[in-house]
C-alpha cells in the first residue's frame, strides 16, 4: 500500500501541488527541476515496471543485452534454463559496470577491474586467485552476487521492476491488459523484434515525451498536419481520425481505438452490424497482420476483442511511465495495407535530456517479402529519420527550455479538453473509456499516477 | 582517361582483380571531388529538390546502426537490420517534398549546417563508368540559439556513376561513428 505522506520540496512547495486536480493544470517546473527528477527516480522508475526490450533479441542461451532502468544500467541476459534475468550492471566489489557491450553471448559477465564473475542470473561465480579470497569471508557468496530485478515476460515482452513486493505486473497493467492484448497476444508466435533499437538523445525532459504517450490526440492536428498536406485530399482527413475512442486507467496507461469506419473508406460499413468478422477482416486485417492470421487471431482473442479489432481496433498510446506503442495501419501503393509496428522507451538522462529508444517489430509469422516492406515504412515515419516523429522529437526540447525560465517554471500545461460523453452503446472493454472527438482526459490520468507514486513514501 | 587509372593500394591478399584506384590529383579524381563540393553546397544551401537531381533513379540510401560490441565482434558493430535511413529514390523525393511543404517543423526553422568532406579515395567499379567513392564527413548542425554544434561523423560508402557531364549517386551507405546518435533526429540528410 502506498502511504500518503505531505511531501514537499526544499522551496516549500508541496509536491500535490505540481499536479492540481481543480483546474487540471501541471506546473511547468516539473520538466526542468532538478529536485523533482531525483525524487522520480526513486518513486517512479524504482517502483513501476519498466519495458527493456523483446526476449527474441536474446534467443539464445548467454545472449544479453545493456539496458536502462530509469538511470541505472542493467543487463538482461538469457540463462541456460531458457529464463531471462535483469540484474543492476554494477560490480558489487567495487562499482564498476561489468557489462560494457550493449549486446553479446557469454556463459559467464566477468568484470575487467578485479575479475570478480556472475552467471546470466547475476549469481556470484567467484573472484581470481580464490585461495586468496579476494572477497573476504564476510559475507557468503549468496549475497555476493548482481542486485536483481524482478522479471515479467508479457508476451514476449521484457519488463523488470525494482519493487520486488509490489504489484504484479498484470496488477500493474489493469483492465487495460484487455485493450493490449489485442495488439500483442494475439498470435500464437507473437512479435518478433526487426533487430536493435535505434537510439538517440533528445535534449527534453523525460516527461515530455511520456505525457504524450498518454495518446495525446490533439498534436496530430497541428505539429503532424504535414500528413494532411502530403497524403490528404484538402486538409480534413486527420480531422476526422480524431474520432474514436480513448481508453485509459487509473495507471497512467492510455490507448486511441481509432474508428475503421471513419478512417478508411473500405470500413466504411464495418460498425453496421451486418458483416460477419471473416469479411472486415478479408478487407481489412489489424494492423501487422495478414488475411492468413485470422484462425490463430481468432484462438487466442475473444469474440468481443475480435469485434472490437474489426470497428475500433487500439493503434496508439502508451504504457506509463515511459513506453510509446505503434501499431498501426500502413497503406501501401499497391492498395494493400500493412501494418507498423514499434514500441519506444524515453530513458531519462537527467532532467533535460532523454535517450530515445526504438524498437521495430512484426508478428512472427510476416512473410519475408512483407517484412521489408514494414520495415521500411516504420524507419519512413517513425524513429531518428521518421517523418512523423522527427518533428515530436524537436519540440520536446523547446518546452524543456520554457520551463527553465524564472518565468517560464511556473507557467502550466493544461489539460482541460475533458470528455464528457459516456462510453458508447455496446462498448465490449474494461477501462476508461472516452468515446468521441480526442480529449486530454487521458493524460491527465498520466499526470494523476504521477502524482500519487510522487507523494508515496520511498 | 587510362593515366588517371593506377593499381589500387590495397592489402598484398587481394589478388590482381582488386579495384584500380583513381589516383588523387587526377582529372577523373577532382572531377568527382568537385561533385561531391557541389552536393556538400546544395544541401547545405537547403537546394534539396537540386539535390534530387544527383540521385539516380535506382539509388539505395542507407544508414546502418552502430552497436557497441566487443572486439571480438567487430564484425557485428555495423548493424543493418533496423537501419536510421532505409531509403530509394521515391522516399528521398518524399522527404524532400515534405521539407519544401508548410509544416515540416523538425527543419523549420532549418538548422545550418556545413558538410566537411575528407580523405576521400576512389576506385573503379563493378559496373562500367561507375567508381566507388569512400570520404569522411564531419557535419556540423546549428539550431537556435544553441552556441553548442550539434556534430555527426561518420563515412560514406558510395557508387556514383559517371554520365560524362555530370555525376549521379547510385547508393550510398552512411557509416556512423555513435551508437546513441547525439542529435533528436535525422531530419537532414547525410
Amino acid at each position: 500500500m502506498l502511504t500518503r505522506t505531505t511531501p514537499t520540496l526544499s522551496d516549500g512547495t508541496p509536491i500535490e501541488d505540481l499536479v492540481r486536480p481543480a483546474t487540471r493544470e501541471v506546473e511547468l517546473r516539473v520538466l526542468s527541476d532538478r529536485e523533482i527528477y531525483e525524487l522520480e527516480m526513486e518513486r517512479v522508475f524504482g517502483k513501476t515496471w519498466l519495458l527493456l526490450g523483446h526476449a527474441s533479441e536474446i534467443p539464445n542461451a548467454g545472449d544479453f543485452v545493456m539496458r536502462d532502468m530509469g538511470n541505472d544500467s542493467v543487463i538482461v541476459a538469457r540463462d541456460r534454463d531458457g529464463s531471462i534475468h535483469v540484474s543492476l550492471n554494477v560490480c558489487p566489489h567495487r562499482g564498476m559496470r561489468v557489462c560494457l557491450a550493449d549486446a553479446g553471448n557469454t556463459p559467464v559477465h566477468k568484470c575487467i577491474y578485479h575479475g570478480w564473475a556472475f552467471k546470466p542470473n547475476g549469481e556470484f561465480v567467484g573472484s581470481p586467485v580464490a585461495e586468496e579470497k579476494m572477497h573476504g569471508e564476510i559475507l557468503p557468496k549468496s549475497e555476493l552476487g548482481l542486485r536483481k530485478a524482478r522479471v515479467h515476460i508479457y508476451a514476449g515482452l521484457i519488463f523488470a521492476t525494482w519493487n520486488i513486493e509490489g504489484p504484479s505486473f498484470d496488477e500493474f497493467l489493469g483492465d487495460m491488459k484487455w485493450y493490449y492484448d489485442m495488439i500483442f497476444n494475439r498470435t500464437k508466435g507473437g512479435w518478433e523484434v526487426l533487430g536493435p533499437p535505434q537510439r538517440f538523445i533528445v535534449n527534453a525532459n523525460w516527461k515530455a515525451a511520456g505525457e504524450q504517450s498518454a495518446a495525446d490526440g490533439f498534436h496530430t492536428l497541428t505539429l503532424h498536419r504535414w500528413l494532411d498536406e502530403m497524403f490528404g485530399n484538402g486538409g480534413s482527413e486527420l480531422t476526422s481520425t480524431m474520432y474514436g475512442v480513448e481508453v485509459g486507467s487509473e495507471h497512467g496507461h492510455a490507448l486511441r481505438c481509432q474508428s475503421l469506419s471513419k478512417k478508411f473508406a473500405r470500413a466504411k460499413d464495418f460498425d453496421n452490424g451486418s458483416m460477419s468478422i471473416e469479411e472486415r477482416w478479408n478487407i481489412l486485417p489489424a494492423p501487422g497482420c495478414t488475411p492468413e492470421m485470422l484462425d490463430e487471431v481468432r484462438a487466442n482473442l475473444t469474440p468481443e476483442q475480435m469485434e472490437q479489432l474489426m470497428t475500433n481496433p487500439p493503434q496508439v498510446g502508451g504504457m506509463f511511465p515511459n513506453v510509446l506503442l505503434a501499431c498501426i495501419y500502413a497503406p501501401q501503393p499497391d492498395g494493400r495495407i500493412l501494418g507498423s509496428m514499434a514500441l519506444h522507451t524515453y530513458i531519462p538522462r537527467g532532467p533535460d535530456k532523454l535517450e530515445f529508444v526504438n524498437w521495430v517489430f512484426c508478428e512472427s509469422g510476416t512473410s519475408q517479402e512483407d517484412r521489408d516492406v514494414m520495415l521500411k515504412n516504420t524507419i519512413f515515419m517513425l524513429g531518428t529519420s521518421g517523418l512523423v516523429e522527427q518533428d515530436d522529437s524537436d519540440t520536446w526540447p523547446h518546452m524543456t527550455l520554457s520551463a527553465r525560465g524564472t518565468q517560464g517554471r511556473k507557467a502550466t500545461m493544461k489539460y482541460q479538453a475533458i470528455n464528457a460523453n459516456p462510453p458508447p452503446k455496446n462498448w465490449r472493454g474494461p477501462g476508461l473509456v472516452y468515446d468521441g472527438f480526442t480529449k486530454d482526459d487521458t493524460q491527465w490520468n498520466w499526470w494523476m499516477y504521477w502524482r500519487e507514486l510522487m507523494l508515496s513514501a520511498d | 582517361m587510362s593515366t588517371d587509372v593506377a593499381p589500387a593500394l590495397a592489402p598484398a591478399e587481394l589478388d590482381q582483380a582488386a579495384p584500380r584506384r583513381i589516383m588523387i590529383g587526377s582529372e577523373l579524381y577532382s572531377r568527382i571531388v568537385e561533385a561531391y563540393y557541389d552536393e556538400a553546397e546544395t544541401l547545405d544551401a537547403l537546394r534539396f529538390a537540386e539535390w534530387t537531381e544527383w540521385l539516380a533513379k535506382d539509388v539505395r540510401y542507407t544508414c546502418p546502426q552502430r552497436l557497441t560490441r566487443s572486439l571480438k565482434d567487430q564484425d557485428k558493430s555495423i548493424d543493418r537490420r533496423v537501419m536510421h535511413f532505409d531509403e530509394n529514390h521515391g522516399t528521398l523525393s518524399a522527404r524532400v517534398r515534405r521539407l519544401r511543404g508548410n509544416s515540416a517543423f523538425a527543419e523549420d526553422p532549418p538548422s545550418r549546417t556545413r558538410r566537411l568532406i575528407t580523405n576521400i579515395r576512389i576506385t573503379e567499379a563493378d559496373e562500367p563508368g561507375a567508381y566507388a567513392v569512400r570520404s569522411y564527413f564531419l557535419l556540423t548542425r546549428s539550431r537556435f540559439e544553441n552556441a553548442n554544434l550539434a556534430l555527426m561523423s561518420g563515412e560514406r560508402r558510395d557508387i556514383v556513376r559517371d554520365l560524362g557531364d555530370r555525376f549521379e549517386l547510385a547508393s550510398r551507405e552512411i557509416i556512423l561513428d555513435q551508437a546513441v546518435l547525439g542529435m533528436p533526429n535525422l531530419a537532414i540528410f547525410l
